[in-house]
């Protein structure tokens, strides 16, 4: 590599290495490995070996044992959980018993039915797979486009990584060094904002081809009551994990270690099989050791950059631009919509923050705010060409809808997703409302 | 995402290393998911005991912390055998033959580096725990079996890394040969259908 040829100019350094862990990246090796190799021949160039080797030799473990990020074993937990407790078929009844009513209303109920499972979850495929299976056969059965019925599910599923608990957005929050709570808190409007305008296009499209998407009506206030307990458990978890963030009666890791105490006793109490509770949490295991490596692996990558000063250097540039704050901002959502094209989302985050928000907050704009914008930005990626898994989800569990057919019914939503981000983008308030608000009284 | 791919009857050194690994790999996976149990428990338990009897457990926030290390390295070495470290593959999910072989092996072999130094850097980090006699500032835990867990977790992942590269040689050397310890890329349709398996599966076993 670039060992002992002694360039100079620690920014160089910066660059080369940065250029490096993408090349590496793009070839393939993955990620944990190419982040902490840079960050490992960066710091020997800048420092010397001993120094180097003695610092990244610390970091796995001390940055990986802080409590804020005990959260995040908690929440991966209760969305494994989540699928085994099977509250999917009850949340679509009562969704389509209390909003089945309004044009397009079984699209529409698929909507807060998955919004409603984004309350225990923050696996979008997931999601989309297991609401393709419950909301696609009774949509057609009523008549429904075919398109519509496919793309409904795949963008509902995106909804969970918004809508607390949100691992992405715990991540998020751990490498700017903001508030978790605050972050969890804003994912929350904007996440139900998401599946208001998702609902309202559907309606509006309703509206044009009614025989595409009919309501359905014919239940009682009696039936609406009726659909209620079964969904009560998300209803607890919803609670005890905002009201413990909002009035600080607990932390993140406590509010999320209840909220998964109560859908295990859930899933126990509906007779889910001891084997079946091992394997979620063996998955959790997987997929929490799966984070962790990729934290600290690109926190080793951080300590480089940090030394290389490239994070100045490119805040420094930025704000050389001169361009309006909002003309940049438009231009680094697309640069991330094209880089979400590619690559996992958690795995975009980490790798471009650290340049990236220095000069985002450089430029003026709320830290937590610009959270919630990239994660959306990333969350539209999984339903849009050409990777868009979540469509192939939904292509998986129905053969018989083609790929083609579900990525035309997504249009429809893309443009939902586009008018959000408008949103969020003209009205900060409806990201930074709700934390100010806990700040207010906190 | 990848599938882990090994016949199990396969023979040879390499199958035999590969099948001897597994438990190994499993039961420090189902020692991290134990944590996890642990944590919703603990986690739960604090808030009963600080709200109901007003009395929080005592070095609450250091176990927690401490017991991080379980979760955050025990399960790396599982993972690894799934494939399911995260990497991109627009490019080497193309690659067939010898291609993708010699894409792993380099990508392997550069993975066996850095996590050699993290054991050596990370069993250097533990002892001065231990010859200090480091503790938590709050309950006084001592600190060195928490740093202890990297060099072993890491150890254990060093070792199916190694597998893998011993099987990607074998591939490159002789594409044909039926695949033995190595993680084989999915398709993003496959990938698909394994999340829908995985999720539809539960959720039959689980609800109704």
């Amino acid at each position: 590599m670039i060992l002992g040829i002694g360039f100079d100019d620690p920014l160089l350094v910066g660059l080369i290495g940065l250029g490096f862990l993408f090349f590496m990246i793009f070839i393939g090796v993955r990620v944990v490995f190419a982040a902490a190799l840079v960050g490992l021949f960066g710091l020997v160039e800048l420092l010397g070996w001993g120094p180097a080797a003695g610092i990244i030799g610390t970091i796995p473990h001390s940055k990986s044992s802080t409590y804020a990020l005990s959260v995040l074993p908690m929440f991966i937990f209760i969305g494994f959980l989540a699928f085994h407790a099977g509250m999917t078929q009850q949340l679509f009844d009562a969704a389509r018993k209390w909003v089945g009513w309004v044009p397009g209303g079984l699209a529409v109920s698929t909507v807060f039915a998955t919004a409603g499972f984004a309350a225990v979850s923050g696996a979008s495929t997931a999601t989309a797979a297991v609401f393709s299976r419950v909301a696609i056969p009774e949509m057609l059965k009523y008549g429904y486009d075919k398109k519509l019925a496919a793309g409904v599910v795949a963008a509902g599923g995106t909804l969970a990584t918004l809508i607390p608990p949100s691992a992405i957005l715990v991540i998020y929050a751990i490498i700017v060094e903001e508030s978790v709570a605050e972050l969890l808190l804003a994912g929350f409007l904007p996440g139900a904002v998401s599946a208001l305008v998702y609902a309202g296009i559907i309606i509006v499209w309703a509206l044009y081809r009614p025989a595409d998407a009919p309501p359905v009506t014919g239940y009682t206030w009696g039936d609406r009551a009726r659909s209620l307990p079964g969904i009560s458990p998300i209803l607890v978890v919803v609670v005890i994990i905002m009201s413990a963030i909002y009035n600080g009666w607990a932390t993140p890791t406590e509010a999320g270690a209840l909220g998964a105490l109560v859908v295990f006793l859930l899933a126990l109490l509906r007779g889910t099989k001891l084997h079946t509770i091992k394997d979620a949490l063996m998955e959790a295991a997987k997929l929490t050791a799966m984070i962790f490596s990729l934290i600290w692996g690109v926190l080793i990558f951080v300590r480089f950059l940090g030394f290389s000063g490239l994070p100045e250097a490119f805040t420094n540039w930025i704000l050389s631009l001169e361009a309006s704050p909002m003309v940049i901002m438009i231009c680094i959502l697309i640069a991330y919509s094209i880089l979400g094209m590619f690559m996992d989302a958690i795995g975009m985050l980490l790798l471009t923050l650290p340049v990236v928000y220095p000069a985002v907050m450089a430029l003026g704009f709320d830290s937590i705010w610009f959270g919630i914008i990239v994660v959306k930005m990333a969350e539209v990626c999984l339903i849009t060409p050409p990777i868009g898994l979540n469509c192939f989800v939904v292509n998986g569990v129905r053969p018989d809808i083609p790929l083609g057919k579900i990525f035309r019914g997504i249009a429809l939503f893309f443009i939902a997703d586009v008018i959000t981000i408008a949103l969020l983008l003209a009205f900060p308030e409806i990201v930074t409302w709700l934390p100010e608000l806990m700040r207010a009284n906190g | 995402m990848n599938t882990p791919t090994s016949a199990p009857e396969a023979g040879g050194v390499l199958g035999q290393l590969d099948r001897a690994m597994r438990p190994v790999e499993d039961l420090a996976n189902l020692l991290a998911a134990l944590a996890i149990f642990t944590l919703m428990v603990l986690g739960s338990a604090q808030i009963l005991f600080r709200t109901v009897f007003n009395s929080p457990i005592a070095g609450y926030i250091d176990l927690v912390e401490l017991s991080m290390a379980s979760m955050a390295f025990l399960g790396a070495a599982y993972c690894q055998r799934m494939g399911a470290h995260i990497r991109m593959e627009i490019l080497i999910g193309r690659f067939k033959g010898r291609t993708l072989w010699g894409a792993e092996i380099i990508g392997t072999l550069l993975a066996l580096f850095i996590i050699g130094v993290l054991i050596y850097h990370g069993w250097g980090h533990f002892m001065r725990a231990y010859e200090l006699g480091d503790s938590t500032i709050d309950a006084e835990y001592p600190v060195w079996p928490s740093k202890l867990l990297v060099p072993i977790a890491f150890a254990i992942w060093w070792v199916r890394l190694f597998v893998q590269l011993l099987g990607s040689i074998r591939l490159f050397h002789d594409p044909s040969l039926e695949p033995v310890g190595i993680a084989r890329i999915q398709t993003v349709a496959e990938q698909a259908k394994d999340e829908m398996d995985h999720a539809l599966g539960e959720d039959a076993e689980g609800g109704k």
